[in-house]
């Protein structure tokens, strides 16, 4: 609570995130599919969804990685033979 | 009336509206016509940009600590050499103490310089997008719609 008291935006970092940091990803894969969608649409008046869609893949796709990365260091790489 | 007829196959060389692109995300295309795509790359690059700068505060622009992230966040235009002005003028000049305060540490600094860095580099397909620009047709025919789902 003390962190967000003090906190002046743009002057001070955003402190109260140092913890939750992986929550992060979901505003800038928003603003990345906001900027994808707008140059790459024909149709603009399906914007926002094709951004929800395109958000969503992006999350997925980043925890699928995890998920992957976790697998691979925590499990085959100490199963495989050592030296 | 043909309504495609001001639409041409090829792309226009607008080297102005690539200036503009860089000098504000979203007024090039603006320029060119394109005034709600403009407008919606401007919110976009907008996000990425003032998000960076909240999360991570003006420490996360730095021309001179974090000089190649700087390369990338300088694509955004003049509100990057402003954020690093006032990081550099008025942040980085104070007491050590004082800095302690608004300097960025971990990953608060880090993904703050990332999503400013991560603006540039959209904004840069932005510009390249309005240098060569080639109007979208925003017909009432199946075959938009359909192309806008395989585009996803």
């Amino acid at each position: 609570m003390s962190v967000i008291l003090g906190y002046i935006p743009f002057l001070h970092p955003l402190s109260a995130f140092h913890d939750l940091w992986y929550l992060l990803i979901v505003p800038l894969a928003f603003g990345i599919s906001m900027i994808y969608k707008a140059l790459r649409l024909t149709d603009l008046n399906r914007f926002w969804r094709q951004v929800g869609i395109m958000t969503l893949q992006i999350i997925l796709g980043i925890i699928g990685l995890a998920i992957a990365l976790l697998i691979l260091v925590q499990m085959i790489i100490p199963a495989l033979p050592g030296d | 009336m043909n309504q495609t007829a001001n639409f041409s196959d090829e792309p226009a060389f607008s080297p102005m509206a690539a200036i503009l692109a860089w000098l504000w995300p979203g007024l090039g295309h603006i320029s060119l016509g394109e005034r709600k795509r403009g407008f919606l790359i401007m919110g976009g690059v907008l996000v990425l940009v003032i998000g960076g700068l909240l999360i991570g505060g003006f420490d996360a622009v730095d021309r001179k600590d974090d000089r190649l992230w700087f390369y990338a966040q300088a694509l955004c235009g003049p509100i990057a050499f402003g954020a690093d002005y006032i990081n550099q003028n008025h942040l980085k000049s104070k007491p050590e103490p004082d800095q302690l305060k608004t300097r960025g540490l971990g990953k608060v600094n880090e993904i703050g310089t990332l999503y400013i860095a991560l603006g540039g580099l959209m904004n840069l397909i932005v510009i390249l997008d309005a240098l060569q620009f080639m109007p979208k047709r925003e017909s009432e025919q199946p075959e938009a719609a359909q192309s806008d789902e395989e585009a996803s």
